[in-house]
């Protein structure tokens, strides 16, 4: 707990415009937050850090209303309050603006603004409505066109339609999930101005965020979640982004040592299976998000990759396993250049692939367990012989498979979705790890999962090194990531900081260059 | 606050759909009698009618079997276009382009059947190819959406047909009107006037849906329709895919064109179509996506288009039958909707309930 005083600026014997105590929910398997005490007061700007599946956005929903907590209470101005709807909570001035708006496209801003809001007057003109618009407009400072169509309007202005349409309802607590996510540099500077604004007002504001330099630049005190609980609450002024980064992946590291090989297991390949070369991507935008990143990889090893998510993983990941093409720089597999990034080439080598959104883009749910399971050896005998599909061999693998993985399936020939999101993703581990004859590359595979099944995908992991295949392995779990890499690397900004021995790391270096500051800054003698 | 008494589950069970569609059925035909009854008509009568000149005879089956050969094509035609998640609204273009393909091979080359009839059905089936290439291409290589495209195609389809059987192919032997003269080939009858395009009709059905589950061409169309990232990902070439099912179904079309022109009607004629390549998206809605369920939603479809016939000899308005063909899909569409419902097992004591 950290019970806080009124802090400077704030009015002695004011309560905090919201309080929660003691927040739980739960969800089948999973405790989505646990014993969250959160106090945000008047006039402050509040971030929530945390990794993805921390409870940020559980947490966010509990407060407005979408979700009812199973423990704890939430606290209004000194008053207690259950909301069973989104409508109850913006009643009693919460509002929250999604990362994905809410926005009807072919309304104008005006009509968007009044669109289910009780105090829109019964008969109203488009230019009664346009004025009124125009005036909430001005009252808050974020400028809007009240008549555009809301398509036509780029990503921020319709993000300030959204925050308008929650301040003309008179929020006194504006809650935003990842609001810089779609903006242009210049369109953040603006929205930071205007939340500056607002805060002057005595208003309050959370902001979800990932972008630790934008955290610091805007909030007065940071709360960072873990595994659904809080950490601790922080000023900002007292933070640098390092020691979030630090606080936002590493809990209380248990280290174990799982680099140690058994009895006959492969040794460490001396020439690398595949290799990046000064590769580069740049996407629709134009931004580069892989900055010449080079590595190599060998059998027997496992690499790991840490970092803040949305670093660059994602395009690593992709590039390694052929669904993205470089921009500029080479890739070679056995020494031999790559010429275009087809992911069939990858699967012929021997590349298998846990993506970070399996269940989006590693299944096709509505189709049966049995043809997802074959999904990458359907080509190849004794499922794909003279251009035919046999459904029964494919069968037998499917079961197989699921034995492996240890899921009960009651019926091969259901859709996959049927089953729990923890058993698709072990039958999609398994089945990568069939066909990684040479690299896995494993993004975030343990996501999702309980500590059981956590050991169980590490362990698949090192018995892969163990039989001579290159592993590359995506974590936001520092924990997990020192306990089984060999050597790990730093995502920043698509670059890779500094690929360092594992044995020999310590959070604070790793700390220092999540955040973006250079290893030669920090620990010589550590890097390369 | 009512507790909800009903669950919707995202996939329904075959059997309840099965059960559903036939309440719906026996449901559309009481409102259709007590409709026909009031207007003056007698309900018993007409259905005695309706049974006797469709399953109740020989000339009823001969002609059911005529309306279900097209249907069969086009029906497969388009199921095979949605299992890679896309929608062929052009069949009846297709259908239309297959049919002037065999008819100008019929009228412009001389020989025996044995050799005309084969390069008929080839010219059929290039014919309703060639009318979905741009579609296709368009699709594959822009991302264009095709049911804007495959549907446009259609207007022009039907009026070439127009010109042609009113202009350069006009018939000037009997003179016919917006025909063509009589082909001097036709498919050979098998029973009564049924051809023997009816059972390759069906053979090509079934074997569709073999190709489609047995098969690794099947097995990447149906990953690709399902998911096309996950296509993606699998290393599936996703685009010659989407060209080759196309293509497959304008064929299908082009095919069910030719057998109507060389098996049943004999001459190409402007309207012959029949709005067969339309009915041919109702039997796949009714197939839900597997090709071996076009056989008895063909039949069904025959069977409402046969009635409909029988109806118009009893002084009923063809929009009358146009709206009973509605009504009896609307219900269907309602029992498949209410088949994904399944009545929830209340947890709360019913003392509770406010």
């Amino acid at each position: 707990m950290n019970k806080q005083s009124t802090p400077p600026g704030v009015a002695p014997g004011t309560p905090p415009v919201l309080q929660l105590r003691g927040i739980g929910k739960f969800f089948p398997g999973v405790i989505a937050n646990k014993d969250v005490d959160l106090d945000v007061w008047p006039g402050e700007i509040h971030a929530l850090l945390g990794e993805n599946g921390a409870g940020k956005s559980t947490l966010m929903n509990v407060v407005t209303g979408i979700y009812q907590p199973e423990e704890g209470e939430i606290i209004l101005d000194g008053y207690g309050q259950t909301f069973t709807s989104p409508q109850e909570a913006i009643r009693a001035g919460i509002g929250m603006v999604h990362q994905h708006f809410k926005l009807v496209q072919a309304f104008t801003v005006a009509e968007n603004i009044h669109l289910g809001w009780d105090e829109a007057p019964r008969i109203a003109s488009p230019a009664v409505m346009e004025a009124r618009t125009r005036e909430i407009s001005e009252r808050f400072g974020f400028p809007v066109r009240p008549d555009a169509r809301v398509c036509d309007l780029s990503a921020g202005e319709q993000q300030r339609v959204e925050i308008l349409r929650v301040l003309a309802r008179k929020a006194r607590l504006l809650i935003m999930d990842e609001p810089t996510a779609v903006l242009t540099p210049e369109e953040t500077g603006e929205l930071f101005r205007a939340l500056k604004a607002f805060r002057a007002q005595g208003n309050a504001v959370i902001i979800i965020s990932h972008k630790l330099d934008e955290v610091m630049e805007i909030s007065d005190r940071v709360s960072i979640l873990r595994g659904g609980r809080k950490i601790g609450t922080f000023n900002t002024a007292d933070c640098n982004p390092s020691m979030l980064a630090a606080t936002m992946v590493g809990r209380d590291i248990v280290r174990r040592n799982m680099r140690a090989r058994p009895e006959g297991a492969a040794p460490i390949a001396p020439d690398p299976v595949m290799q990046l070369r000064n590769v580069s991507v740049r996407d629709d935008r134009g931004v580069d998000t892989l900055r010449d990143v080079s590595l190599d990889l060998h059998g027997g090893e496992i690499l790991g990759i840490a970092g803040v998510a949305g670093n660059g993983q994602r395009e690593l990941t992709h590039v390694l396993t052929g669904l993205m093409a470089r921009t500029s720089g080479e890739i070679l597999l056995d020494g031999n250049l790559v010429e275009r990034a087809d992911p069939a080439l990858f699967v012929q080598a021997g590349v298998g692939h846990i993506p970070e959104d399996r269940l989006r883009s590693a299944l096709a749910p509505s189709l049966s367990v049995t043809t997802n399971m074959a999904l990458r050896e359907y080509p190849y005998p004794p499922i794909g012989t003279h251009g035919l599909y046999d459904a029964q061999a494919a069968g037998v693998l499917a079961g197989d498979i699921a034995e492996l993985a240890q899921v009960t399936i009651p019926d091969f020939a259901m859709p996959i979705r049927n089953l729990s999101g923890g058993n698709q993703q072990r039958l999609v581990a398994r089945r990568e790890i069939r066909i990684a004859s040479r690299v896995l590359v494993a993004a975030y595979p343990a996501r999702g999962l309980d500590i059981g099944a956590i050991a169980t995908m590490l362990g698949y992991l090192t018995d892969l090194r163990d039989q001579g295949v290159a592993v590359v392995f995506i974590s936001e779990d520092l924990e997990d990531l020192l306990n089984v890499s060999d050597r790990i690397g730093v995502m920043f900004h698509g670059r890779l900081m500094s690929v360092i021995d594992a044995e020999a790391a310590d959070m604070a270096t790793i700390g220092l260059l999540m955040g973006g500051r250079d290893a030669a800054d920090t620990q010589p003698g550590a890097t390369q | 606050m009512a507790a909800r008494a009903f669950q919707r589950l995202p996939s329904a069970p075959a059997g309840r759909i099965l059960v559903l569609r036939l309440v719906a059925i026996v449901l559309s035909l009481f409102i259709i009698a007590g409709v026909l009854a009031l207007s003056g008509h007698s309900p018993v009568t007409l259905a005695e009618l309706i049974l006797r000149s469709t399953l109740g005879s020989r000339f009823g089956l001969e002609d059911l079997a005529l309306f279900m050969c097209p249907l069969l094509l086009t029906g497969a035609a388009v199921t095979v276009c949605g299992t890679i998640g896309l929608w062929n609204i052009g069949a009846e273009g297709q259908f239309y382009a297959g049919a002037i393909a065999a008819t100008g091979v019929a009228l412009g080359l001389h020989g025996p059947a044995f050799v005309l009839l084969p390069v008929m059905t080839i010219a059929g089936i290039l014919g309703g190819m060639a009318w979905i290439t741009v579609p296709t291409l368009a699709r594959a290589y822009a991302g264009v959406n095709e049911i804007i495209t495959t549907l446009l195609l259609n207007f022009i389809a039907s009026l070439l047909t127009y010109y042609l059987t009113t202009g350069p192919w006009r018939d000037r032997i009997s003179g016919a009107q917006v025909s063509t003269q009589r082909l001097p080939v036709a498919i050979p009858e098998m029973w009564g006037i049924v051809h023997w395009g009816f059972p390759v009709a069906i053979v090509i059905v079934i074997a569709l849906a073999l190709v489609l589950s047995r098969t690794r061409w099947g097995y990447e169309i149906r990953i690709g329709g399902a998911n096309p990232e996950a296509a993606r990902y699998a290393g599936i070439p996703v685009r010659l895919r989407i060209i080759s099912v196309m293509l497959l179904s304008g064929g299908l079309a082009g095919l069910a064109g030719m057998f109507e022109v060389a098996g049943t009607v004999h001459r190409l004629q402007g309207g012959m179509a029949n709005n067969f390549g339309y009915l041919g998206i109702v039997v796949a809605v009714l197939a839900r996506g597997s090709c071996l369920n076009v056989i008895p939603a063909a039949l069904l479809m025959a069977l409402i288009l046969d009635s409909g016939i029988v109806m118009q000899t009893q002084q009923l308005s063809a929009s009358v039958v146009l709206a009973i063909t509605g009504l009896i899909l609307f219900m269907i569409a309602i029992g498949d909707e209410l088949a994904h419902y399944r009545p929830v097992a209340s947890t709360t004591p019913k003392g509770k309930a406010s």
